[in-house]
């Protein structure tokens, strides 16, 4: 990249960081949390990219990770009086050694398979959390509130959020710009090539998967103190999974601003649907993961790269279709 | 000279089938050694078993003195043995030099370099298999000379001690081959003990110092390039007993 | 006592356990799709039976047939004018495999909203004169509903079994199994074979349905038990093997009744998926099937 251009895309980068950062002190709660809800998704999706994007597994159950982060980051709150950001920092910690230690046999699983033992996993995880006394079940879980203001509280999850999205990107910038990088994308393009030249794939695919259970947890985490109210089925909901890895394909997987303008966009279109026509928001969603995995599985800035051409996206249905 | 590589009664069945059996033999370093046999012989299984792709069934196998049935892949490359695929293995979706930086930044010595440090070895190994104009292409883009190339010159930048190209030739023109050769023939003097499986005769027969001949899962002979290709046993193995026989009768040549 | 009245149980149930799962391990094996829509198609023969039923007062088993009649139109529209346009030859490596998943989970969420729309979010049942009767035998009860449900779901399962083996439409679509490249070599229209194999997966899951509307309460947001069993049987019995998929039933039918004796009722779903899990580990092909390590 040139010099002038390098400049611009920071330029870009700088503009948008401030907008968003100016944004609650000039708008209403309703956009506030909105734009709350979007930060969170981003970092969901985010967290997701390094899986997804560089070693190419898709794990429909990694909301389990948000659902450890929160129901961990309430109980240590509640039951053993820590405040929140040790809380929130353990739990996150907690994803990752448990991703860590159920990665070892679920990676060796391809494709489909591994995403059924995630999926497998996150079930019987909310299953337990369901029944178990600690996490008071089914009636779900309540977390002090905290000791804010309303305007301060909305002001402050959005910050936090914000932190965490700023946080997770930087990770994933670094980890594109290192050697992990590199062998998680051999990984991804071929395994068998990519053992061949060293790359000691379970190990990398571990990392890559405990790094991403670790915001994922984060994101749990702060939803948790942010509701102040949680319970199995709202956690640990593969539709929240389903819904951020769509917004990471729409945006591009593998690419650094793919889950902003996935999650941007689908929230924002959400949201927009649903406060008019309440019944069609989720046959919005719907249509649009039939028009994301039909017409654009590489995503958005894939199409970008081909300069919107049109006869890219028939020919992905083309080669796509049977 | 040392003994790189000790082969000892190393087996591989798959079921009842023995794709290698019994194969006892050692390469030496600096040599290079050309993996002859009909097709179906075992040459790519044993290539397999020395990665530890597979592992062998029965025997040992010592690189550098060092026992190595059992290790993982990626733990036998890092010990310094590198391999080709017949059916390449590029990383599609990445540029040539991002291939061989892969191997540069893993493999042997991948482990101290820097992200900069590995693309300039990825340079200096595409220099040597004559693709560095082609560095930033996409690898779908590649003819099928130029990925071969791409194929060795990713197991190169993992610094080997041993390389084992597996039928790098195939589908190459003359011309090609020839280019191939003097690779081959560079990466040889650069220290790089090498075992080359082929089926292009000329090619394994002018550049190898030994060949190694297996039938069928057996080794059939082992010796320089000139007696192996007076050797009736082999040229029975792949010209069939009819040949030898009409060659005999014809006085031979 | 308690067990063997548990067993029995169990093994009555699981032959309905059996008819859920061998719809989706058929559309698994032969297309490579893994259809989360497929609870969603028992909640539907479910809903088929118990209107037919409450307003026309047709005897529920006589519903079946209608149940996996709309069943199979509906799955053979959905294969032929969506799925088929995420399994084509791009989509059969790397991350295309996702897409298929992707998909039906869109699809299974939207179904649900639009029956939760239209039919509410009741739970309903099928409670017929004959319901609560049941056969004693020593000290064990056996209603003769859960009679007549195990054996539809073992007829159900072997009329399948007679059609794969015995028509050519069935042995076109043992032929994809074998070799999908093979099969297309010898001119079999895969795209056809698709839509209708995935209408035969969805026609069982509606007789399924059917049966379930019989002897558990039904609701949209209730799918997922259907789906999960369907799942940890299909990997214990074996994919693309029905004899695996009723030994898969009836086992799982089996642990799942003795759990709810021994361990506790809120734990079946999770001993389900724990089962799955060490299965997708450790035995990945099951008892009978392929394997799930490619």
């Amino acid at each position: 990249m040139i010099m002038q251009e390098k400049w611009r895309v920071y330029l870009i980068i700088g503009v948008f960081l401030l907008i968003l950062i100016i944004l609650p002190f000039m708008s209403n709660k309703y956009w506030i949390r909105i734009f709350t809800t979007i930060f969170m998704y981003t970092t969901l999706a985010q967290a997701t990219n390094i899986l997804m994007g560089f070693a190419g597994l898709v794990p429909f159950g990694n909301v389990v990770f948000f659902g450890i982060g929160a129901y961990l980051t309430g109980i240590l709150m509640v039951d053993f009086g820590l405040s929140f950001f040790p809380a929130l920092i353990f739990g996150a910690v907690v994803c990752f050694a448990f991703a860590s230690v159920i990665g070892y046999p679920i990676l060796k699983l391809k494709g489909h398979y591994f995403a059924i033992a995630t999926m497998g996993v996150s079930e019987a995880i909310k299953q337990i959390a369901t029944n178990i006394q600690i996490t008071r079940g089914g009636m779900g879980f309540n977390l002090p509130l905290i000791p804010l203001k309303i305007e301060a509280a909305y002001f402050f999850f959005y910050f936090l959020m914000f932190s965490a999205m700023v946080l997770v990107t930087l990770a994933t910038y670094w980890i594109s710009r290192s050697r992990i990088g590199y062998a998680l994308r051999g990984i991804m393009s071929n395994e068998e090539g990519a053992k061949s030249l060293g790359i000691n794939t379970a190990y990398y695919k571990l990392v890559a998967w405990g790094i991403s259970a670790f915001f994922t947890g984060i994101a749990g985490g702060i939803f948790a103190y942010w509701y102040a109210y949680i319970d199995p089925p709202s956690v640990f909901d593969i539709g929240i999974a389903v819904r951020f890895i769509i917004m990471l394909l729409l945006g591009g997987a593998g690419t650094i601003i793919g889950p902003f303008l996935g999650a941007f966009f689908i929230e924002l279109l959400t949201e927009t649907i649903w406060s008019k026509f309440l019944f069609l928001h989720l046959g919005v969603l719907g249509a649009i993961i039939v028009l994301v995995v039909i017409f654009m599985p590489k995503g958005f800035m894939w199409f970008y790269r081909q300069r919107f051409s049109l006869s890219a996206l028939l020919e992905n249905v083309r080669k796509g279709k049977l | 000279m040392d003994v790189l590589l000790e082969v000892e009664n190393v087996s591989k069945f798959f079921g009842g089938l023995g794709a290698n059996q019994n194969l006892t033999f050692n390469i030496e370093g600096g040599e290079i050694i050309g993996l002859i046999g009909p097709n179906g012989s075992g040459k790519t299984t044993l290539i397999n078993v020395i990665t530890g792709n597979y592992t062998a069934d029965s025997g040992r196998i010592r690189f550098i003195g060092r026992d190595i049935v059992g290790l993982t892949p990626y733990v036998i490359n890092r010990l310094g043995i590198a391999r080709t695929y017949q059916v390449v293995q590029p990383f599609v979706g990445m540029s040539v030099l991002e291939n061989v930086a892969t191997g540069a930044l893993f493999g042997r010595s991948g482990k101290n370099r820097t992200l900069k440090a590995g693309l300039e070895k990825a340079n200096e190994v595409l220099a040597l298999c004559r693709i560095v104009d082609k560095r930033n292409e996409l690898v779908e883009n590649l003819t099928i000379a130029d990925v071969k190339r791409l194929e060795i010159a990713k197991a190169m930048a993992t610094d080997p001690h041993l390389l084992l190209l597996d039928e790098v030739m195939a589908g190459l023109s003359p011309k090609e081959i020839d280019d191939a050769l003097e690779i081959i023939a560079k990466i040889n003097k650069m220290g790089v003990t090498l075992l080359v499986v082929e089926h292009v005769m000329k090619a394994v027969m002018a550049i190898s110092h030994r060949v190694i001949v297996l039938h069928q899962g057996k080794l059939m002979a082992i010796g320089n390039p000139e007696a192996i290709v007076k050797d009736e046993q082999v040229i029975k193995a792949y010209l069939g007993e009819k040949y030898v026989t009409r060659r005999k009768k014809s006085g031979g040549s | 006592m308690l067990f063997a009245q548990a067993l029995i149980n169990g093994i009555l149930v699981g032959a309905l356990y059996s008819c859920v799962a061998v719809g989706f391990s058929l559309v698994w094996g032969v297309s490579n799709i893994i259809n989360l829509s497929h609870g969603i198609f028992v909640i539907l023969g479910a809903y088929t039976t118990f209107w037919l039923f409450t307003f026309f007062h047709i005897d529920p088993f006589l519903t079946i047939p209608v149940s996996a009649a709309t069943l199979f139109i509906l799955g053979f529209l959905i294969q032929k004018h969506l799925l088929n346009y995420v399994v084509g030859p791009s989509q059969r490596s790397g991350m295309g495999v996702f897409m298929s998943l992707i998909l039906t989970f869109g699809l299974a969420r939207m179904l649900e909203n639009f029956m939760m729309g239209i039919w509410s979010g009741d739970w309903r049942t099928v409670t017929t004169s004959y319901t609560g009767l049941s056969l004693m035998i020593g000290g064990i009860s056996i209603p003769y509903i859960r009679i007549a449900v195990c054996l539809i779901a073992l007829i159900s399962t072997w009329l399948l079994s007679v059609f794969l083996n015995r028509t050519r439409t069935g042995m076109a679509i043992r032929a994809i199994t074998f070799s999908f490249d093979g099969a297309q070599i010898v001119g079999i229209d895969i795209a056809f074979i698709f839509s209708i194999t995935f209408a035969i997966g969805a026609a069982l899951a509606g007789i399924a349905g059917s049966l379930v509307s019989l002897i558990y309460s039904f609701s949209p947001f209730l799918s997922t038990p259907y789906l999960s069993w369907a799942f940890v049987i299909v990997v214990m019995g074996g994919l693309g093997s029905i004899f695996g998929a009723i030994i898969g039933g009836v086992l799982l039918g089996v642990i799942e009744s003795l759990a709810t004796v021994y361990v506790g009722p809120g734990y079946q779903q999770a001993i389900g998926f724990i089962i799955l899990v060490l299965l997708l580990v450790f035995r990945p092909q099951g008892l009978f099937g392929k394997q799930f390590l490619k």
